[in-house]
Formats: structure tokens, C-alpha cells, sequence
């Protein structure tokens, strides 16, 4: 029986693919990028990394309702900023939204060179024979500032050619880089260790220059690191403890989530939880599969161990190359099972494509946030400019890419303890989550003729919102995150009030949105311009 | 100086209408515009089910209504989202599921009937303030709301017209767009929409100074870009992949003409401005879904646009 009638109108379209907004929020909590990244920096801890990978899963699905749940509530809106403003007011929102999606990016920007240089550049050099130029993007500051500007220019370009362009970019490398992860766990699942000890000798010498016995130098230098950190295992304590770290991969399966379109009912509020859900699922799962297929025919132990030995360089903790002179890449590990150099060539190619497909999204995200504090006149109404003959918002795009160079610089030479920045990237954009996050426990009783007007509004747990429920849970473990991240009492992740850079870095960039934000009030409100009108609602009676 | 408070696409929500009535006072303005697409889109019956029972649902969620106070609640929740109530019963349903002609006359009705409560609504509120007020319907808007507008007191139809604003501006106004996959009411293509604005523009006196308060955006002009559709209507790439909309002709004539604003709306994520030449481009976008009128507040100057803001109202 036929519980509405629609009419032809413009904008009435029918649901999204669940499969498309898994693409983007699988490619958004990246295994490979973010991934392995962070899981070979993550040598030292007590807790299983299996654990961890779950038990933060848990947590992030959380974050996955309260997302779905906001966009229900207040669809096609461009996310927190729109979502913050309303609720908790246009300081907040432009403060919490410039920081979280423009500035940090600033530092994001390194990270991906970082990745880009070990993922990319590096095992392709290699597999070509270009030995030198391999190990000088592999080991020296200015080949990973130069990979920084690389980066740079791919990201721009891809910019340049829009959203719609780089969606399918994305799609093609999201199946490229899904046939390149299930022949590395192939390879691996059906490879021995003693194989991987002889193709590793074989390799790392002939592509790398490394010294024979590359297996057991480097496990020796990774004890000697305190590499220690099990596959399962640990206390409860001990596993909460890697979460801090683990976040920095998988607490952003709803990077995308705002733009998935119109969200007509109840349907499409579970189909957003569906698609990042799944993806925070099935990267859950391959990634506990690359874990047994890594423990298996490399060893979890050397795994732990060669991670701790490149950590240990190059953090500068010692001065010593490793014996494996370039980072543990588990996919070049997995190519050098086989003698082939096509093979190889083509695992890596494949892999390569996990970045290619997820780096736009460093600068996308922040070309809106400026477009839309431009449109609200809290930034000069030429950074929204889009060059007529190209389609590039050129003055958005120097916004980010003159300060990112900048940062960058200041990373790959680790001026000022830069290097020890990293998790400060998570944890910016953890601290605009959180103020999502309260946003969406609140909103049930601050908007509630909203809110009762909404899909949501009979999904209730013990009779209360589900979206306040998951939100308080959501919004608990990001105070623990924020905690452990500030204060750091175990003294793990090195980004605490105790690291002057740390401090300056972020309180300099919440100081920058608060004098932007309330700079250009006061000069708004001499042009008869009164912002908080302007965002005020308007009274109905 | 004059001050305009434009919105547009409220689509049926009482809430918007009520804002933007108010948005004169509130925001100081002088003159409050209406871009088009002021109809709802879709009818939500509430089947009776005997004595003050009835069965609605609502964005796909089952609300039984068992006594008088449920049933206003509800009417109001639905009407917040500019959807229509209309009271039922299972047999007029099974009978309109079969008769799609009656559905037609039942929107048609529901329509004409909140459409006729606004302009009630207009005229009283407005009655002392002076405040002028333009609607232009627009593409979603069936042809027979034009002659309620038109009856209103104080709600004038801009549809065709050149309106002087004040002393040094004029306006011209069309919520016709180009062609939509949805085959709405007012849409044509791109050469009978050049026709359409030229027709205005020949009636400017000074079209450097003018405001064109069309319901298409320009083509291109990033105020117009709206998510990519398959041939089901299914957006593709999860959202993520936009291309523009908007019209060719009315790009082509802003280029040539070269006024001093254009006002648009039509596509709700377009919520933007931008500059075609020394034309400034307004899009402020929509949620009335949700209950807020996005506009924006536009100062004119002498030959000039002194300022202008977007609001989330």
C-alpha cells in the first residue's frame, strides 16, 4: 500500500551505491597508506595488534552511526562545519572545521610524500635497477622532501581535474590495488620463511646494495630498537594503549560520508552506515589476513623487528643504516618470493595504486572547507576564485599548497622536532570529531522538532536517541584517544603537552582560525555585516 | 543604498515561508525575493484506521496516530519538511494506487491549498510593513500557483516582468530552466531560453545595473553543479562525481549583458557566489528539508554591489 506519492521534481534521485560509498570510505581508511605506515612505526607497544585492530573497529562503528545519523538528520549540509555552526555556533564550527579539514592537512601533506616515497618510489626505483636514486629517496631529507613535491604536484593536478575525474581515478585503483593486495597475500599464504630469507638476501643486495645475512642484522637491530610489539595478545590495558596509534589508519571511514546525497528515509540512513561499515569491516578483516599471512612466511617477529630497525634510523635514535636500507614495505617483502622482476614490477605497480587512489583526498576536503568559510564570508571572496579556462580554484589551491611546502620542508629536514608531529595529524582532526560528536548527542534535545521530523527519529536504544548513544561512546573513546595523545603518562606516542613543537604547532593553528574567524567578524561588522545574524535562525513565529 | 534578502527552492516548507516573511525585519532588509521552486514534492497520506486512529509513514519510519494531539504533531512533522498530509482511507488509497490522474488532482489541490494559506499568511503579516515582496515560481511549480500569487496582496509575481527595484535598478525574473531529467513544469531548451531572456533584457534601461533573479544558474559557473545521475537516476561514484547544470543561454547572455547580479537557486548544493565578468553570481543554496532558509543579503550601491552575505536562517 502506498505510504507516499512523490511528483517529478527536480533533485528527486534514487539511492546512491552502497558499493560506491564503500570505494571511497575503503580507500579513505587505507591498509596500505595509512596502514602499514603506521603498523611498522608501531614496534613498541605490549598489545596485540590483532586486538587492537578490533577493538578499535568497535569503536570506530560508533562513529560510523553518528556520522549516518547526522547526515540523516541534516543531509547534503557539507558536513562538520555546517553541522558545528548550527549546533554549537559559528566559532566553534569554523574553528574546529578550518583546523580539522584545512590546516592539518598542512602536515598531512609530508606524510603522504613520506608514503609516497616507500610505497611508490622506491620499490619501482629499485625493481629498475636505479639502485642510487632509490636509496637516496629511501634515506635522505631532501628525497623526502622532494617526494613532498611530488606529491604536491599529483595532488594539484588531480585537483585540476575535478571530482568527477578523480571518483573514477579512484574506482579503477580501488580494483587495481584489491588484485594487488590478494596476490601479495597470495604470495605470502603459499610462500616459507626460508624462501622469503633467501629471495630477501637475494633482493635487498641486488636491488638495495644490502649485505648478506640482511634477515638477521635486521632482526638484531630491531631488538636492539625494542621491537616487542605481539600479533595477539596483551592486556586489556596494553591493547586500549595501541589505539592511540592504530586510529591514525581507520578513523576515517566517513571521510567521503557527506556528500553521498539526498537521504530520503530510513533506507538510506542504514544503506551510509552500510557502505562505511562495511568498509570499516572488510579493511578490518584483510587486514588481520595480511597480519597471518605476514606471520607466516616473513615472520611476525622479523615484521615487528625490520619496522623498529627503520624507525629507530629514521627517527634519528641511532645513526646506523639498517641492513635493510630502505622501509619494510610487506608488499616488495611479498615480490621478492619470486624471481621475477615483471611480477615484481607488477605487485608493486598494483600496490602503488592504493595511494594513487586515496591522495587526492588530502586536498578535497580542504578546497570545500575554504569555499564555504569564503561563501561565508570569513575568508576574502577571491580564494573561492575557479580559474574560468581549467576549472582549478587556484587561489584554494595555493592555500594549501604553500603552507604544506612550508611544513613539509620542515619535516623531511625535522626542523624544530617536526618529524615527531606525526600522530599530531590524527589528533587535530580527532578534536573536530569530538565537536561532531557532541553535536550529535545534543542534537535530539537542542533541535528536536529537527530531529523528530528526521529518518532517525524512532532508532532509540533503552528510549534514548541511538544517535545520542553512539555518540556518547563514540565521543568517550575520543576523549581517551585525546587523553592518552596530551598527557601520554606511558610516555608512547610523543606528541603530549610534554613536546614544545607538538604545543606550538597546534595551538598556533587553533590561534590562526580563532584571529581568522574573529578578524574577519570585526572587519565584517564595520562593512554592516553582522555575523552572528547571519547565522542566527530566524524566528518563525 | 537598497538592501535585498533573496531565497529561493523552500519547496513547500511552512517553516521556510514563515522565516522568510520574517527575514524583512530580521535582517533589516528592504525588499524580500523569492527565487522559484516554492512547492512541495511529495503527498503523505494518513489512512484512517477507525475512530481517531490512522497509519502514516514517514521518511520510511511508522507513525500510528491514535488520538487528536498525534495527529496535529504529525501534520506539523510532515508539513516541516514541505511534504503534504492528506487524511485517507485504505479504500481511496487502493483507488488512487490504480489512478495515477487522481493522484495528480490530489497534489494539484494539496498544493494550491498551502499555497493559498502563504499568500494569506503574506498579507497579513506584511500587511503594515511596506515590505515589497517578489516570488518567481519556479520549473517545479505548476502554472495554476501563478494566479494566487497574482491575487495577493502583497506578494508580487516577477515571472516575465522588468520590476524597478529603486532608482538605479531594475529586475528581471524567469523560474523557467533548461531541460531536467525530471520533465518538470517550467523547463525548455537552451534556445527558447534565450528567447525568454532577451525578450527582458530589451526592456532593461540600464542592463549594466540590472539583477537577473533567474532560477537556473548559470552553465559552468560552479553555482550549478550537481551530483552526476545514470540513466536510472542513480547518482554515480557515491555522490562524489558533480558536473554543471546550469544553462548555456543564460551564461551566454549574462556574458553579453553583463548585469550587475544574478540570483539563482535550482540546484540545492550549488550554495555558492562567484563573479562572470563583473556580474556577481548568487547561489545561497537550500535546506528546507531541515527546516533552514539559506539566503543571502545583498547591499546595492550606486552602479555597484556595495555588500553581500550569506545567511543560514
Amino acid at each position: 500500500m502506498s505510504n507516499l506519492f512523490i511528483r517529478k521534481a527536480t533533485g528527486l534521485v534514487r539511492s546512491w551505491s552502497v558499493m560506491d560509498a564503500f570505494v571511497y570510505a575503503f580507500f579513505s581508511i587505507n591498509l596500505v597508506t595509512l596502514g602499514l605506515y603506521s603498523f611498522s612505526q608501531m614496534y613498541y607497544f605490549e598489545g596485540g595488534m590483532i586486538n587492537a585492530l578490533i577493538v578499535s573497529a568497535i569503536f570506530i562503528f560508533f562513529e560510523v552511526i553518528v556520522y549516518a545519523g547526522l547526515i540523516a538528520v541534516m543531509p547534503r549540509s557539507g558536513g562538520d562545519y555546517v553541522w558545528q555552526s548550527r549546533i554549537l555556533g559559528g566559532a566553534v564550527g569554523f574553528i574546529l572545521a578550518v583546523t580539522g579539514w584545512w590546516f592539518i592537512l598542512w602536515l598531512w601533506v609530508p606524510l603522504y610524500g613520506d608514503m609516497f616515497r616507500h610505497i611508490v618510489l622506491v620499490p619501482i626505483l629499485g625493481i629498475f635497477g636505479a639502485q642510487n636514486l632509490a636509496l637516496w629517496f629511501a634515506g635522505t631529507q631532501t628525497g623526502a622532501f622532494v617526494a613532498s613535491l611530488i606529491t604536491l604536484a599529483i595532488v594539484s593536478v588531480f585537483i585540476t581535474l575535478g571530482m568527477k575525474t578523480y571518483a573514477k581515478i579512484q574506482k579503477y585503483s580501488f580494483y587495481g590495488g584489491v588484485l594487488g593486495l590478494l596476490i601479495v597475500i597470495v604470495l605470502l599464504l603459499t610462500g616459507s620463511n626460508a624462501a622469503f630469507k633467501a629471495g630477501l638476501d637475494a633482493n635487498a643486495s641486488s636491488m638495495f646494495g644490502a649485505q648478506a645475512g640482511v634477515y638477521d642484522a635486521t632482526a638484531a637491530l630491531g631488538t636492539e630498537a625494542g621491537a616487542i610489539t605481539p600479533l595477539t595478545g596483551g592486556t586489556l590495558l596494553a591493547v586500549f594503549l595501541v589505539l592511540p596509534y592504530m586510529v591514525f589508519f581507520n578513523l576515517w571511514p566517513n571521510w567521503g560520508a557527506t556528500l553521498y546525497g539526498e537521504v530520503r528515509g530510513a533506507t538510506d540512513f542504514k544503506r551510509n552506515i552500510s557502505g562505511m561499515g562495511w568498509a570499516l569491516g572488510v579493511t578490518t578483516v584483510l587486514g588481520i589476513v595480511l597480519f597471518l599471512a605476514i606471520r607466516k612466511t616473513i615472520g611476525w617477529d622479523f615484521y615487528v623487528q625490520a619496522g623498529g630497525a627503520w624507525w629507530n634510523y629514521a627517527w634519528g635514535y641511532t645513526d646506523v643504516v639498517p641492513a635493510l636500507p630502505i622501509w619494510p614495505y610487506p608488499a616488495l617483502l611479498a615480490s621478492f618470493l619470486t624471481t621475477s622482476r615483471l611480477v615484481q614490477f607488477i605487485v608493486v605497480v598494483l600496490m602503488s595504486l592504493w595511494w594513487f587512489g586515496w591522495c587526492g583526498t588530502v586536498f578535497l576536503s580542504s578546497t570545500r572547507v575554504i569555499f564555504a568559510a569564503a561563501f561565508d564570508r570569513l575568508l576574502p571572496e577571491r580564494v573561492a576564485d575557479v580559474n574560468e579556462r581549467t576549472g582549478t580554484p587556484v587561489n584554494a589551491l595555493l592555500l594549501m599548497v604553500v603552507p604544506s611546502i612550508l611544513v613539509a620542508y620542515l619535516f623531511s629536514y625535522n626542523i624544530a622536532n617536526f618529524q615527531t608531529l606525526t600522530l599530531c595529524s590524527t589528533l587535530v582532526i580527532a578534536v573536530t570529531y569530538l565537536g561532531t560528536t557532541i553535536s550529535a548527542i545534543i542534537l535530539p534535545y537542542t533541535k528536536p522538532d529537527l530531529y523528530k521530523a528526521s529518518p532517525i527519529a524512532k532508532y532509540n536504544v533503552l528510549g534514548i536517541p541511538l544517535i545520542t548513544v553512539a555518540g556518547v561512546i563514540f565521543g568517550g573513546f575520543l576523549v581517551f584517544l585525546l587523553y592518552q595523545w596530551l598527557f601520554d603518562p606511558n610516555g608512547l606516542y610523543g606528541i603530549g603537552l610534554s613536546n614544545k613543537s607538538s604545543v606550538v604547532y597546534m595551538l598556533g593553528m587553533y590561534v590562526l582560525a580563532g584571529v581568522i574567524y574573529f578578524g574577519f567578524k570585526s572587519a565584517r561588522k564595520r562593512q554592516g555585516i553582522d555575523m552572528d545574524k547571519v547565522q542566527s535562525e530566524i524566528p518563525v513565529e | 543604498m537598497t538592501i535585498l534578502f533573496f531565497a529561493t527552492d523552500i519547496h513547500g516548507s511552512d517553516i521556510c515561508w514563515s522565516k522568510f516573511l520574517n527575514a524583512g525585519k530580521f535582517y533589516e532588509v528592504d525588499i524580500l525575493i523569492l527565487g522559484g521552486d516554492m512547492t512541495g514534492k511529495a503527498v503523505v497520506p494518513f489512512i484512517h484506521q477507525g475512530g481517531k486512529n490512522y497509519k502514516v509513514s514517514l521518511l520510511e519510519q511508522d507513525f500510528p496516530v491514535t488520538n487528536d494531539d498525534e495527529l496535529a504533531d504529525l501534520k506539523k512533522r510532515v508539513r516541516s519538511r514541505g511534504y503534504y498530509p492528506y487524511l485517507t482511507n485504505p479504500d481511496e488509497i487502493a483507488e488512487l494506487e490504480k489512478d495515477p490522474e487522481k493522484v495528480h488532482k490530489i497534489f494539484l489541490q494539496e498544493v494550491l491549498k498551502v499555497f493559498q494559506q502563504w499568500m494569506d499568511l503574506a498579507d497579513k503579516k506584511l500587511d503594515e510593513s511596506g515590505m515589497k515582496v517578489y516570488c518567481c515560481p519556479g520549473n517545479d511549480d505548476m502554472e495554476e500557483v501563478d494566479e494566487i500569487v497574482r491575487a495577493s496582496k502583497r506578494v508580487t509575481l516577477a515571472e516575465g516582468l522588468v520590476i524597478p527595484i529603486d532608482d538605479d535598478h531594475e529586475m528581471i525574473a524567469s523560474g523557467w530552466s533548461n531541460r531536467t531529467p525530471w520533465d518538470t513544469h517550467r523547463e525548455e531548451d537552451e534556445e527558447q531560453l534565450k528567447v525568454r531572456y532577451e525578450a527582458m533584457v530589451s526592456k532593461l534601461e540600464n542592463p549594466h545595473n540590472a539583477i537577473f533573479n533567474i532560477h537556473v544558474p548559470p552553465y559552468k559557473s560552479g553555482l550549478d553543479e550537481a551530483p552526476e545521475l545514470d540513466e536510472d537516476l542513480r547518482p554515480v561514484l557515491a555522490g562524489q562525481s558533480l558536473k554543471p547544470v546550469g544553462s548555456t543561454a543564460l551564461r551566454k547572455v549574462i556574458e553579453e549583458t553583463k548585469p550587475l547580479l544574478g540570483l539563482h537557486g535550482h540546484i540545492h548544493e550549488g550554495r555558492g557566489a562567484t563573479r562572470i565578468g563583473k556580474t556577481l553570481c548568487i547561489n545561497p543554496g537550500s535546506m528546507y528539508e531541515q527546516g533552514t532558509l539559506l539566503g543571502a543579503i545583498i547591499t546595492l550601491g550606486k552602479n555597484k554591489i556595495k555588500n553581500y552575505v550569506l545567511t543560514t536562517g
